[in-house]
Order: C-alpha cells, then sequence, then structure tokens
C-alpha cells in the first residue's frame, strides 16, 4: 500500500478533530487524447493528476475535503477541513443522520485488458485516427471530418477508520469518428458514433479497436451526403426502430437518471433534478412493457462504470431495477438504500479526487430478448428506424423527452427506404416504455458507454454505461413541429 | 497577489525547463473551492477542495505536444518536459498552427480579489444559510441548492515571453423553493460574498413558488415571455457560442457566418464583450494562451459587428486577434430603460420564465434551439404573476426572437456556464414572441 502511512495519518487528524468515521481515497488519474479534424493533428494530450478525497462523519454530518498537496502539513489540513465541514453541517436541526459504515474490506481489482494501451505509441495512434478521418471524405461535400481516441487509466487506494484497504486499477477507452457534409441549400448535416459519441468501454487499447472508424467513416460520408439534401421528416405517429446508439441514451436519460435514488429523494432537485418515480412505489409502478427489463451490475464486463468497489468501499452486486416492466429498485449508496430500505448497488462515485463521492448512474443493462436489427425491421409494416444522436432534452422529472437522431429511415413494408434528415420523436417515460413490443437478441447487444455524464455540485463528470440491443416502439410522435 | 505571483513563477520554472522547444506555453492553475449543499431545509454536503494544474505544450515545428499534470515536483516537471516533447516529435504537424502569441501589454485587471469570499469558512456559509431554511420552513417550503465561496488563479508563459496571471474570488447561491406541486427558483453571483443577502434571495424563491397551490395549464404557441437573467443566459448563448472565428470562417455553420454588417436584432441588442464589467471578476486575458482580450461591441444597437478570435484561429484565417477562447469570454447585455417591475407591467398576457435546461441547437444558421423550462413558470395578466404553469418545452430561433425584445435597467452576474464555465452580465429580456411547443405534465 503506497498511502499507508499518508492515510493513517489523515485519519488520526480526522478522529482527533471529532471525526466518529473517517476514509480517505488516494487517486492517480492519466488521459491520453488524441484529435484529429480535417487532417490534422489538433490535439495530442496527456493529462495526469494525482491527489486525495477526505470524508469525515461527525453526528450524522458528512464533511468533504480534497487535495492534490502531499505533505504532512497537507495531509493535517486535508483532514481538519473534511472534519471542519462536517461539524458545520450539525448547526442545522431537522436533518436526517447519515449512517455510520461498519464494513472492514481489504481486497484489489484490477479491469481486464487484452491491448495494453502502452505497446501503441503516440505516432501509431495519430496515425490511425488520420486514416480513418481521411476514409470520411467522401465527396466534395464533406466539409469536415473528425476522429479520436482517449484512454484513462485510474488508480484508487481507498482506506478507512473501519480498518478497510481497497486498491484498485482501472481502465478504460473509447473512440468515435464523424463527418458533415453541405447541401445545395448550405445545410449542413453530420453523422457520426458510434453510440451516441463514440464507443467507450472498460479494457485498454482493444476498445479503440472494436470502434472499428475506418469502416464506419465512408458510411458516415455516404449518409451525411444524402442527409445534406434530404427531406426533414414529417409530422406524424409511427412506430419507431431504435437502433442501439439512439437507445442507450434514451435509457441514460429516461431509466438511469430517472432511478437514482438521490435524485427520487430530493438531494439533487436543484441541478439534476428530481424523479417521477418514488421508492414508495417500488413492486407497483409499471415503468414499461413486459419487455422493459433492466438491471444494474456494476461488475459488467466491459463496463464503463465496473468497479471492484466503489467509492465508499461496498461490492456490486447484479440488482433488478425493473422487471417485467414493474419498478424493483434504484441505484443507491449505503446512506439513500439506508434510508428506503431498497438493495446498495455500489453507485457511489466521484469524478476524482476533488469530488464528494455521490449516487451515480453506473452500468444499467437493458436485457437483450430476441431477434436481430434486420429481423425487426423486416417485421415492421411502416415506421422508422433512426440512428445517431444529434441533440436530446428531457424535463427535470425525466418524464418529457424529445430525442434528434442524426439519420431517419423509412420503412416501408419491412424494408428500408427514403432517409430523412433531423428525425425527432418524443414521449413521456412510462408510456414510451410501455409502447415498446420488440427488443432485440444479443446479436445487436453492444455495452454502450459515456464517459461525461453531469451530475452533482459543482459538477461532476461521470463514466456510465447502458447496455442494450435495439427495440421497438409502437405510435410514437415524431417529426416535431418546430414553427406551429 | 500572491497567489498569482506563486502561479506565475511556476509556470516561468516549466518552461525554463523546457527551452528545447522551438516554441512552449504553460498554463497554470489553481484553485481552493469550497461548497455547502443543502437540500429538505439541511445541509446534506459540506465539501471543498485545492488543486494545482499545470499545462505544458511543447511545439516543434508545427507539431505540438501536450501534457498536463498537478504534480509539481522536480521529478515531474522533468517528465513533464520529457513526455511533452516526446509527443510533439512523433505527431503529424496542425497545418493551421503559425504561433503563439508575441507579448502585447495587458490592461490591469479589475478590482477581483474580496477578503469575505477568500476567508469565508464552513460556518459562515451555513449561518448564510440558516435564515434561508427558517423562510423555506415558515412557508412550508422544501429548498435544494447550494453555496460556494472560491479563490481561482490562471497564469500563463510561453517562450517569446508573454507573462499573464489573475487571481479572483467568486461566490455563489442557487436555491430551488419547492412546494407540493410548484417551485420558485432565485440565484446570486458575485466576487464578493459579503454581498449575498441570502435572506432576499429565499424571499425571492419562496414568493415565485407560492403564486399558486397548483400549476396550470396554458395553451402552447407563440408567446410574449420576460426571461429572468438565468433563462436568458441559456438563450443567448444560442448566439454566443457560434461566435467564435472557427465557427463563422471554418465551420461555416454559424449564425453568423455571411451576416457581418447586417442588422439582424432589434436596436435594443447591444451585446459587447467587457472583462473590466464590475459585477465580472475575470482575467484581462484570453486563459488559454496569454493575449490580451480586446474590449469589443459584438452587436452594435441590432447589427452585428464582431467575432472573436484565439492566437491560433486569428494565424490560421489572418484576422485580428482579439484575446479570447472560441466564444465571448465576457459577454454583457446592454440594460435598457424600465426596471423589472415596469417590464413585468408592460405585459398584458405572458409567462414569466425562471430557469431552462437542455438547451440544444436544432439549426446553427438560425441560431434555433430547443429546450425545457423549470423551476417556475408563471403566468403574466395584466403586469402580475397570477399562476405558476407546468413546464414547456420551447422551440425558438434566436434570431427571430432577437427581433423584437426589451431588457430591463438591472443587470447580474448570471451562473457560469457548464459547457464553458464564464458567466455573463445580464438583465431581464421581455421578448414579444416565443414558441412555446408542448406542455408537460407537471410544474
Amino acid at each position: 500500500m503506497q498511502h499507508a502511512a499518508a492515510a493513517a495519518r489523515i485519519l488520526d487528524t480526522a478522529g482527533l478533530a471529532g471525526a466518529q468515521y473517517a476514509d480517505v481515497q488516494f487517486w492517480t488519474l492519466r488521459q491520453e487524447d488524441v484529435w484529429v479534424r480535417n487532417g490534422d493533428v489538433r490535439n495530442a494530450s496527456e493529462g495526469s493528476s494525482a491527489g486525495y478525497g477526505v470524508r469525515a462523519l461527525v453526528d450524522g454530518s458528512w464533511g468533504f475535503f480534497g487535495s492534490d498537496r502531499f505533505d504532512d502539513a497537507a495531509f493535517d489540513t486535508a483532514a481538519a477541513r473534511a472534519t471542519a465541514n462536517a461539524k458545520s453541517g450539525t448547526k442545522v436541526g431537522d436533518r436526517i443522520p447519515a449512517v455510520q459504515p461498519t464494513a472492514k474490506i481489504v481486497a484489489h481489482y484490477e479491469t481486464p485488458m487484452t491491448r495494453d494501451p502502452a505497446s501503441v505509441g503516440l505516432g501509431e495512434r495519430a496515425r490511425f485516427l488520420l486514416a480513418a478521418e481521411s476514409a470520411g471524405h467522401v465527396a466534395k461535400n464533406v466539409i469536415s471530418g473528425y476522429a479520436f481516441m482517449t484512454i484513462y487509466t485510474t488508480t484508487k487506494e481507498f482506506h478507512s477508520t473501519t480498518g478497510s484497504a481497497i486498491t484498485q486499477v482501472l481502465r478504460q477507452a473509447g473512440a468515435g469518428c464523424g463527418v458533415s457534409a453541405i447541401g445545395r441549400d448550405q445545410d449542413v448535416q453530420s453523422r457520426g458514433g458510434p453510440g451516441d459519441f463514440g464507443l467507450y468501454q472498460g479494457g485498454g487499447y482493444e476498445v479503440v479497436e472494436r470502434a472499428n472508424l475506418h469502416a464506419r467513416m465512408p458510411e458516415y460520408g455516404r449518409e451525411a451526403v444524402i442527409l445534406a439534401d434530404a427531406p426533414r421528416l414529417p409530422s406524424g405517429v409511427r412506430d419507431v426502430i431504435l437502433d442501439g446508439s439512439v437507445l442507450n441514451l434514451q435509457m441514460h436519460e429516461s431509466i438511469g437518471h430517472a432511478l437514482e435514488l438521490d435524485r427520487a429523494l430530493g438531494w439533487e432537485a436543484n441541478f439534476s433534478g428530481v424523479s417521477w418515480a418514488t421508492p414508495d412505489q417500488v413492486g407497483k409502478l409499471r415503468y414499461g412493457s413486459d419487455l422493459l427489463n433492466v438491471y444494474a451490475d456494476n461488475a459488467l464486463p466491459l463496463g464503463l462504470a465496473t468497479v471492484g468497489y466503489d467509492d465508499e468501499g461496498v461490492k456490486p452486486a447484479r440488482v433488478p431495477l425493473v422487471e417485467g416492466g414493474i419498478l424493483r429498485a434504484f441505484l443507491s449508496s449505503r446512506d439513500t438504500a439506508e434510508q428506503t430500505n431498497l438493495p446498495q448497488t455500489a453507485s457511489l462515485r466521484a469524478q476524482d479526487w476533488s469530488c464528494v463521492p455521490i449516487v451515480r448512474m453506473t452500468n444499467i443493462v437493458l436485457a437483450p430478448h430476441e431477434g436481430t436489427l434486420d429481423s425487426i425491421v423486416a417485421d415492421t409494416k411502416d415506421g422508422l428506424y433512426v440512428a445517431g444522436i444529434r441533440s436530446w432534452s428531457i424535463d427535470d422529472h425525466r418524464l418529457n423527452f424529445q430525442f434528434g437522431p442524426q439519420i431517419g429511415y423509412e420503412i416501408k413494408n419491412g424494408k428500408r427506404g427514403r432517409i430523412f434528415k433531423q428525425p425527432t420523436y418524443t414521449g413521456i417515460s412510462p408510456r414510451f416504455w410501455g409502447s415498446m413490443d420488440r427488443v432485440g437478441g444479443p446479436e445487436d447487444f453492444v455495452v454502450w458507454g459515456t464517459p461525461n455524464c453531469g451530475k452533482g455540485e459543482p459538477e461532476q463528470a461521470g463514466r456510465t454505461t447502458h447496455a442494450c440491443s435495439v427495440a421497438r416502439f409502437r405510435g410514437v410522435t415524431v417529426g416535431v413541429k418546430t414553427d406551429a | 497577489m500572491r497567489d498569482q505571483d506563486r502561479a506565475l513563477s511556476l509556470a516561468e520554472h516549466v518552461l525554463r525547463a523546457a527551452a528545447g522547444a522551438d516554441q512552449a506555453q504553460v498554463n497554470v492553475t489553481v484553485s481552493d473551492a469550497s461548497y455547502s449543499r443543502f437540500a429538505r431545509n439541511y445541509v446534506i454536503q459540506n465539501l471543498g477542495s485545492v488543486s494545482t494544474q499545470i499545462t505544458l505544450t511543447y511545439y516543434v515545428g508545427q507539431k505540438a505536444g501536450s501534457i498536463s499534470t498537478d504534480d509539481t515536483s522536480p521529478a515531474s516537471i522533468a517528465h513533464l518536459v520529457a513526455s511533452a516533447r516526446e509527443i510533439a516529435l512523433r505527431v503529424p504537424p496542425d497545418h493551421g498552427f503559425v504561433s503563439l502569441p508575441k507579448p502585447a501589454p495587458i490592461a490591469p485587471a479589475a478590482r477581483s480579489y474580496y477578503d469575505a469570499t477568500a476567508d469565508a469558512t464552513p460556518d459562515d456559509r451555513v449561518e448564510k444559510l440558516l435564515p434561508l431554511f427558517a423562510r423555506m420552513k415558515s412557508a412550508q417550503l422544501s429548498s435544494a441548492g447550494f453555496t460556494t465561496t472560491q479563490i481561482n488563479t490562471t497564469a500563463v508563459a510561453n517562450s517569446l515571453g508573454v507573462r499573464a496571471a489573475f487571481t479572483g474570488t467568486m461566490s455563489g447561491l442557487q436555491l430551488k423553493a419547492m412546494a407540493e406541486l410548484t417551485s420558485g427558483y432565485a440565484e446570486y453571483y458575485g466576487p464578493d460574498y459579503g454581498r449575498l443577502d441570502a435572506a432576499a434571495v429565499a424571499e425571492r424563491a419562496a414568493t415565485k413558488a407560492t403564486v399558486s397551490r397548483e400549476p396550470a395549464t396554458f395553451a402552447p404557441g407563440n408567446v410574449t415571455v420576460l426571461l429572468e437573467p438565468s433563462a436568458f443566459a441559456a438563450a443567448l448563448k444560442a448566439l454566443t457560442q457560434a461566435m467564435g472565428a472557427d465557427s463563422v470562417l471554418e465551420d461555416k455553420d454559424s449564425w453568423m457566418a455571411g451576416r457581418i454588417g447586417r442588422r439582424l436584432f432589434s436596436p435594443n441588442v447591444t451585446l459587447r464583450d467587457d472583462w473590466s464589467h464590475p459585477l465580472f471578476a475575470n482575467p484581462p486575458f484570453n486563459v488559454n494562451d496569454g493575449a490580451p482580450t480586446k474590449k469589443l461591441t459584438l452587436i452594435d444597437r441590432g447589427v452585428v459587428e464582431h467575432y472573436v478570435s484565439s492566437t491560433y484561429s486569428a494565424n490560421k484565417y489572418h484576422v485580428p486577434n482579439t484575446g479570447h477562447p472560441n466564444f465571448p469570454a465576457n459577454g454583457v447585455i446592454e440594460p435598457g430603460m424600465k426596471s423589472r417591475a415596469e417590464l413585468l407591467a408592460s405585459i398584458e398576457h405572458g409567462v414569466l420564465i425562471s430557469r431552462t435546461w437542455y438547451e440544444r441547437v436544432v439549426d446553427p444558421r438560425q441560431a434555433s434551439i430547443t429546450g425545457i423550462t423549470r423551476d417556475g413558470v408563471y403566468l403574466i395578466e395584466n403586469g402580475k404573476l397570477t399562476r405558476a404553469l407546468k413546464n414547456f418545452r420551447y422551440f425558438v430561433s434566436m434570431l427571430d426572437a432577437f427581433k423584437d425584445i426589451e431588457f430591463s435597467n438591472a443587470q447580474v452576474l448570471t451562473e457560469p456556464d457548464s459547457d464553458t464555465g464564464y458567466s455573463s452580465v445580464l438583465p431581464d429580456a421581455k421578448i414579444a414572441k416565443y414558441h412555446l411547443a408542448a406542455q408537460t405534465s407537471f410544474a
């Protein structure tokens, strides 16, 4: 344990200052980025950061302090400021006291990988991306293209006054690409991916290779060229098939966030919002159709939020969130689970050492059912298949949403037809998920993820996974009028 | 200011270690930030952190390597330089890069440091909140939000001789007051925590939250709206985020492209970029490259005048360097003549919007956005707030909206934008035609 002595000093200092419980987590974070655009390397960078976050508990009130200063005086200051922060919270009466942790865990975890990013030099990474980006310039009216990759490596060392000592090495990576084309009337349309903004998974350089940018870019280029002169999607009501690149973000916004327990308890009301689902509805609330089976699994292979233990030392377990369309549980921390008598999901996470851990959407999975995308298209008489993400928004109760995919294919009698630009669809969460009558099988199942989910005050970026196949929804309002 | 001197000294130290570069730039940021978060009328998290970050960008011709770290030890600095150099040697060139900025006079910063903010303790922050909680409880309201105090330092040094450093304080309070079915929002931002009147913020939020017990429905369509500064900031962003040279000259999908010099908006609209406005605590230089920031009138009485540029984009496109990131970092909308109350009184039938979120650009050429209201929407009848309304989704082209717009005479500093980190100085905005497209089922 590299930081055992510093941890002991910090925990002792916090105890002497009045903390009844304290923990400290030491982090090192490394992020390697390469980003190319229009044939140039616009960014080749590497960032590293090392620091520690101290949590102190005084009379049921949490205090936190993060620091990147590594000397005895700084350790003492961090412990003292965390404890002072905890004490100041006790000035307010009528509060719900936090739970004092009692568990002692000693463990080590590492994210498995098959190709160490260190084996791929920056020059090779840049050439890889430049070649991929170049492949998207399939026509003169392609006006810009980009490709990127990001490699994350995080080490954590957690110590607590209960004797816990947990070390972890977490690895994640992502890659994506896209193009923009301009049409005859100067309309600019874009296509990109994979996924909503790239493929992000737990693992090493194999994630970058799995994103398959070289094969995708020519197709994105051809689609962008068509989109630039394509008609808008007419308003109406249609059956809609969501590609995984859209479905995973739909899950993120209208299931994952809605089932964060701190949000349901009102703790995030000012920024991230609240939730239309509440803990008292567990076991009763119909969230969607019988095909809606969603679970949390923070040990999911390839998951972007997969860990051995969360940031308060809780081991992940697979927890059903929605079963057969019925609400079963929420994403939780030790405190929020205790307050509601619901299961713990090991979802307390911090962005880094400088941030207090908060309840996050972590890995959520829409259980695959049956059928490929092609078979679901073939089974659709009159509908729309949408892919890619252009814009989206949802209200602060996670009920009313609108998504703007990049491309819409009309489906007539089981076949893809015309392409529409700027397709949109809108809905109300329980009605929309209630209209889901097909969920694709494992053939199209992908562990999608996003590296920058915003939540908390100050805002923290979280890495989340929303694994899914494809799905069909009946009677969806599409082609929202914007100028009525 | 000791913090900025230390940061600049650290930047120069790293720069000396990178003496082998054709060009090099070092950015240093130092932050000491504290937050007290509250919900349900008690403090749920009291937190703080201190951090230092060094970023070295090392150039070999047009090839650049950039490395950042928060480790200031000699071994770390040596690794930083070696790694940045290695990247620069290995990556292909960026043909758009011409040069880092050369030294140019930087104006003295306006007052930006306040002891009441810098010295605030956890107890000070919680004591600010106690009257707020009392007001909430007296009205049977539940609260959520935070108060913050921060000291932020930034320094830039480059191998051509640029030296720039700045320290400023910032503070804030955000409050969402919630009744069973309605809510009200209010906020304060400013460099001086001593000026924060938490009780007044609580009063504004509580008054709105209790306009009516239940939110009413309202037929969607085009309606006159009064946007409070927080909501107006999001609307204005539809314009400002596409006012950088990269957007205008390279992407070509900016609403400004081909429209410089044209009168697009109401004569009431004057947008300046002015780091010295007394409500800001902003540096007089581009924090990305250290070039001095010019004060600009971007929109002058409705006429589109200027986009902004950085050293990189100015060199690449052969345009003047305005000393900005790729957007106006110090936006100020000139106030109008009427008070907020007079502006409200001038609306016979309309809607007051306090706050919005999830704004997304639908059509960049038209600066069209969609988004959703939150934390309080209210019916205005004969100049008064009469009912809380359920939330709306809106679709608006800001090119259209800014054609008939009027401002209050009260400017405030708004919340830093979550994408850029920058605030604006804005009044309330009355917009004659705002398209509220669909209503949600709650307030």
